[in-house]
This record gives C-alpha cells, structure tokens and sequence, in this order.
C-alpha cells in the first residue's frame, strides 16, 4: 500500500535517459526512416569520441558520459559518405570541450563545433535537415523523450523560450505573406528542427547557468536562425546560429553569476509503502 | 549457394519510360494554366530541369501542353527580374533524353546451364552498393501591377511582372485576357509579398508559324538568386487531385535533396516474376502508388542518382557535352551529377513549395528490377536437382516481391506467373528430354 511519496536522489542522471533517447531516434532513423547509414559510422564515431576523451582526460577521472552523446548526436545529424570525416568530426568536437572552456563551461556545444568545422573545412560532409519528415506522432516522441531529459536536467526553459521566439518569427513570417496556417504547423513540425531544441541546445555545460540569461541566450539563437534560414536561405541555419552564439556564454556567465550545473543533482519522486 | 548455380549469360534492357505516359502529360508544375479556355484547365504532371552551381540556376521547363497552343499561357513566379538575354527556348528531345536515360529500368538475367564452368560475377552490380509597356502601362500602374520586362523569345511572348496587392495582379491578368482560377489571390499574395516577380508567357502564333517546330518548346530561365526551390503551390489551384512532378537536379557536386519533405529512395533491386516484362507500366505505376502510401504520400523519391559520365547499366546513351549544355549545364560538362526525384503532391500533404539543397552525397541510385529467365536447355549433371530447387525458390520470392512492392493479390500474381514460370524437368514429358 502506498502511503504518500517522498524525494529520493535519483542514481541515474540525465544522461542516462539522453543516452537512451539518442540510442532510441537513431534506432528509429536507420529502421523506420530508411536513412542510408553505413552500420560503421557509430562504432566508428564512438570510439573516437571516447578514445579523444581519454586522451585528454590524463590527468581526471575518465567521463564516458559525454563523449557517447556526443558521438550519438553527430551520428543523428552529420552525413558523410567517408568515415574520415567522421573520425575529424568527433575529434574537432572533444577536443573543442578542453581546448575552448573556462571554468567548466565550453565555448562550443561540442557537437555542433564537430559538424560546423567539418561542414567548412571538408567537401565530404553535409546535412539533411529533411530527414525525419514532419510525421505528427513522431514529434510526440521527441517531445516527451525530450522534456523528460529535460525535466531531469533542468533546461526546459531554453527549450522552451528557442520553440517560441523561433516559431513567433516563423509564425510572423507566414502571417505577413499569408501563407495559411498548416505552412507553419509544417515548418514547425521539422524533426530535425526539434532535436535541435530538445537536444543540442540544451546541454548545461555550453549554455548560460542563470535562467534568465539563459532564455535570452536562446532567444538569441532562434533570432539568427530564423534570419539565417529564411533571409539567407541557408537551410542548415539553425546549427550555424548556435555555433556563432555558443561563446557568448562565458560572457553572460561573466555577467550575471549563478551556481553552474552539476549532473549529479537530480532527485526523483518515490512511493512510500506500507511494510 | 544460389550464385554458384546461375550463370549470366546475357544481359537485355529494357528501359521503361514509358509508364510516365499513366498521367495525363500537362506543363503547370509551379504556375497554373491561365488559359482562356476553360476545357484546358486540366494540369496532372510535369517535368522540369534544374541545373545549379552555387547561386546561379538555369531553369528548363517542359512543354507538353496538348491543347490549341492559341489557348496556352503559364503563370511562374520567379525570384528576380528576368531580362530577355535571361531567357531562351530550348530543344525539346532534351527531356526525352534525360527522361530515357535516368528512368527507373527492368533488367533480365538469363540462367546458363549449371554444368559449365561458374561465372561468379553477375555482370551487373547491384545499383544501391556501388559507392562510390505607355496606355496598358498605365492600367497597370493604378493597379499596382508593373511590367518589368516585355519581350519576345522564339515562340513565346513574355511579361516579367511584379505586383503590390494580389488582387490587382489578379484583375490585371483578367483583363489582359489570362483566365485565372479561382482561389489564385490567396495563393499569389504571398509570393507577391516575398518580393517574387511573375514570369507570364503567351504564344506568339506569328513567330510560331515563323518556326520550324510543330509543337511547343521548352522555356529556359536563367538566374541568380539564393531561393533554391520550386513553387508548387500556384500548380495546385486549378489541379484536381494529386499531381506528379519530375525534377531533375543538375549539380556539379553530387546528389541533391529536398530540406522540407523527407526525400526517399524508390524501392529498388527487386527480383520480380517474368510476366512483368509485358507489364512494366502497370507494374510501375503500382509500385509507386504504394510506396507513395506506404511513405505517408508527403516524400519525393529519389528515382536516379549518378554521375553524368557513366551509366551502368546505360538505359539510353549519356548525354554528350552539347546536350548537357542544352539541359542547362554551364559549369564544366565533364562534372555533373544527377538527380531525378518524383514528387506526388496535393494541397493536403504539401503546404509548403519545395526547398533544396545540393549535398556532397556521391552515392549512385537507381530505380532497377530484375527478371531471371531460367536455364532452358538440358541439365545432364548432378546439380539438376539442386538447380531446380533454387529456381523454385527464386521464383516464390520474385512472387513475394512483386506482391510486398505493388501490393496486388499474391493469387492473381501466382496465376499470372504461372504462364512463364520455368517448369522443373521432372515434371516434363520423358521424350522431350530423349530427343533433344
């Protein structure tokens, strides 16, 4: 018998469920989407991810954590017919955590720092921003998969704040060509534009620690996005938008201080029973 | 193993471009038909050709209006003014052409004897491994309408317009003699307002009588602008149902694709029953309808994905350097990719118009289905039996395959197959195997 509920440190952190999710869409992806993926870009992505952390991470404690999320996120978004650009991605993006950071922030999501760089720097490598449709049912999976993640890291407001300001400018835009309505709900529905917001900027480690600056840090994102996307015509717009605001994190940080934000600080609500 | 039974003998083609002849063939991809008959108003399919190399495009619309071409007149909007050295009218066996060469094709196998020696390579590989003016002026001006260019090219005269209020376009259209449908303010307003220029060509039967060529050419546009798409939602005011475009992307880089809809390859590299040969079309026309469903009919399907230079197998000859200049191709001929992508669309699962992007993807693709003719001769040796089951096996899965991709009846398949199927020996008359 249940007789009340109580807080109880959870033992897994939000990375534990990221983890999953990743694992999940990229599942859902290969399988359902029919995404041409050659099976050895993970492995590959994997162990070079987790093979630069270790070679950084001489001297403190090994964290596989990271690396394995970030070699799942280039594994969901980059697209390369050469395993070398793979290999470059994932080097570039850890090494990017310890090269660029201070005080425990990093100046770059390390994924997105992983795709911009080989965007620019190979010919060998693009993005298919188009690659999940816009099916309804799949965005309700993002959505809860990524709120609980969310829920469990507590970011929701970047999230949050990117969907609004981001689908306002769209919605804006839409309304003043007089596009109909289902146009928006389309250009919204883009799952590549909801892993985006669910997922890459979300991560507590490249994104402001005050929640107010936090939500004008995403507001920000969304603003160039919007403009790369629809008055430069760049499709991948978003991901560019990200890489040219990360650094303005340590300066808001700088500006506004706040406790930063510790994974292991999560607590989960329990049943308490009768014995 | 399978393999090791079945020898290649010879290879036939037969591309099939045929089957496209299952929608009624009408010109109003992006622009609707303003014809000033209502009996014409009918658009169903289109092709187009894109050739672009960073911001430059040369457009190439087909022509395969079927009516009086007194009655033809297309409205496109476009991202720029266009002038007249902008515009050109190319040769019409240009899509023929591209058509006959990246269309999806049927290839036949024919089994040799099992007792040779084995040929261990198929003599072709499978398509998805291999990587690598003043008075009317100034009508126009109180209606908010501007003639930015007026000019004449070959057989076409053409109106670049631009326009303030889409009523006023509307009405300027009407009374300039192009009937335009009903509901077109709705859909031209926002173009209007994302400062889009309207491409408004008419015939010139003067200047067609002039010419040579019987029918209608294509129209070649040539601009500069980062919109890299193609406005479908003009097409679907005077459409009824769904509507199917073939667009193929010239790029000197590699494959392209579309960034709003998910854009999927067509099923592929299927074995399928022999009788298919005398029904390539139907088939066809059934396999995509049920990907089309199956993908949730809002996808464009990658029919054809491959370097210029070469083809394998070659389902028509490639295209020499002066016809890949015709098609639109102004960068070096030696250096283009293509990509043929067939869109079905209506209003309901296409709100948007299409958006593409040019990637690194060199992968080939191609639309390819496969019919294995069983060894006819005498089998004198001891991997008969061995041979016959494996044909046996074949040809229930080429049963299956036919009935998974085209989701037609497996029984009516299996009555219809049985009309060619290879029969095992042991069920034939004893004196056909003594005389021969």
């Amino acid at each position: 018998m249940i007789l009340g509920f109580m807080f109880k440190s959870d033992p897994i952190d939000g990375r534990d469920y990221q983890i999953s999710a990743l694992v999940v869409f990229l599942s859902l992806g290969i399988w359902w989407r029919d995404w041409t993926f050659d099976l050895l870009t993970l492995p590959c992505l994997l162990l070079t991810c987790l093979v630069t952390q270790w070679l950084w991470s001489v001297s403190e404690e090994f964290n596989w954590k990271s690396p394995t999320i970030t070699s799942l996120s280039l594994a969901l978004l980059l697209r390369s017919n050469n395993l070398v650009v793979f290999v470059l991605a994932g080097v570039l993006a850890i090494s990017s955590k310890f090269i660029f950071q201070s005080k425990g922030k990093h100046w770059f999501n390390p994924a997105n720092f992983g795709i911009v760089c080989v965007l620019a720097l190979t010919k060998d490598a693009w993005l298919s921003p188009g690659q999940w449709g816009t099916d309804v049912w799949l965005v309700l999976i993002f959505l809860a998969m990524g709120g609980m993640i969310l829920e469990k890291v507590g970011r929701l407001d970047t999230s949050f704040t990117f969907f609004m300001v981001y689908g306002a400018l769209v919605l804006a835009r839409d309304v003043y060509l007089g596009w109909t309505l289902d146009v928006f709900f389309h250009q919204m529905m883009n799952g590549s534009l909801l892993l985006f917001a669910l997922f890459m900027i979300t991560d507590p480690r490249s994104i402001p620690n005050n929640q107010q600056m936090r939500m004008l840090w995403s507001a920000l994102v969304a603003l160039v996005g919007f403009v790369m996307q629809f008055v430069f015509y760049n499709s991948s717009g978003i991901f560019y938008a990200l890489f040219l605001l990360s650094p303005l994190t340590i300066y808001l940080d700088r500006l506004v201080k706040d406790s930063q934000f510790t994974w292991q600080k999560t607590y989960k609500l329990v049943p308490i029973l009768a014995k | 193993m399978a393999h090791l039974l079945w020898n290649i003998c010879r290879i036939l083609l037969i591309t099939c471009w045929g089957w496209l002849n299952f929608a009624p063939p009408v010109f109003a991809f992006c622009g609707f038909y303003v014809a000033k008959a209502d009996a014409s108003l009918f658009n169903q399919a289109s092709q187009v050709i894109i050739a672009r190399n960073e911001n430059r495009t040369i457009l190439t619309m087909a022509n395969d209006f079927k009516g009086d071409v007194k009655e033809f007149a297309i409205v496109v909007p476009v991202p720029t003014v266009i002038k007249k050295e902008q515009v050109k009218v190319g040769n019409s066996k240009i899509l023929e052409r591209l058509d006959a060469f990246t269309a999806p094709r049927l290839v036949e196998y024919f089994d040799g004897d099992p007792c040779a020696p084995v040929l261990l390579e198929r003599a072709l590989p499978s398509a998805a491994s291999i990587e690598n003016k003043a008075g009317a002026r100034s009508k126009a001006d109180a209606l908010g309408v501007t003639i930015e260019e007026k000019f004449t090219v070959g057989e076409y005269d053409i109106l670049i317009l631009s326009a303030r209020e889409s009523s006023g376009l509307e009405t300027w259209l009407n009374q300039n003699g192009y009937k335009i449908p009903k509901g077109a303010r709705e859909v031209l307003r926002p173009y209007i307002r994302d400062n889009m220029k309207f491409f408004v060509a008419k015939v010139n039967l003067q200047e067609l009588e002039k010419s040579d060529s019987q029918f209608l050419r294509p129209l070649l546009i040539a601009y500069e602008s980062p919109k890299f798409m193609l406005p479908i939602r003009l097409g679907m005011v005077n459409a009824n149902g769904d509507q199917d475009l073939i667009v193929y992307l010239l790029s000197p880089n590699g494959q392209m694709e579309v960034t709003n809809y998910r854009t999927v390859k067509i099923p592929t590299d299927s074995e399928i029953p022999l009788y298919i040969k005398n029904d390539f079309a139907n088939f066809y026309k059934a396999m995509f309808q049920n990907s089309y469903n199956k993908e949730g009919q809002n996808v464009a399907f990658v029919e054809y994905a491959w370097d210029m230079g070469s083809c394998d197998p070659c389902s028509a000859e490639p295209l020499n350097q002066q016809e890949l200049k015709d098609a639109g191709v102004f960068w070096n001929p030696n250096q283009v990719f293509v990509t043929r992508l067939h869109v079905r669309y209506n209003r309901n699962k296409f709100p948007e118009d299409l958006k593409f992007r040019e990637t690194n993807n060199k992968n080939l693709f191609q639309g390819r289905y496969v019919l294995n003719h069983p060894f006819k001769g005498t089998i004198g040796c001891k991997e008969k039996n061995s041979y016959e089951k494996m044909v046996r096996e074949r040809q229930e899965r080429e049963i299956q395959n036919l009935a998974r991709l085209t989701n037609w009846d497996i029984n009516e398949i299996r009555k219809k197959a049985l009309l060619t199927q290879f029969k095992p020996s042991g069920n034939r008359p004893f004196w056909e195997t003594i005389w021969k």
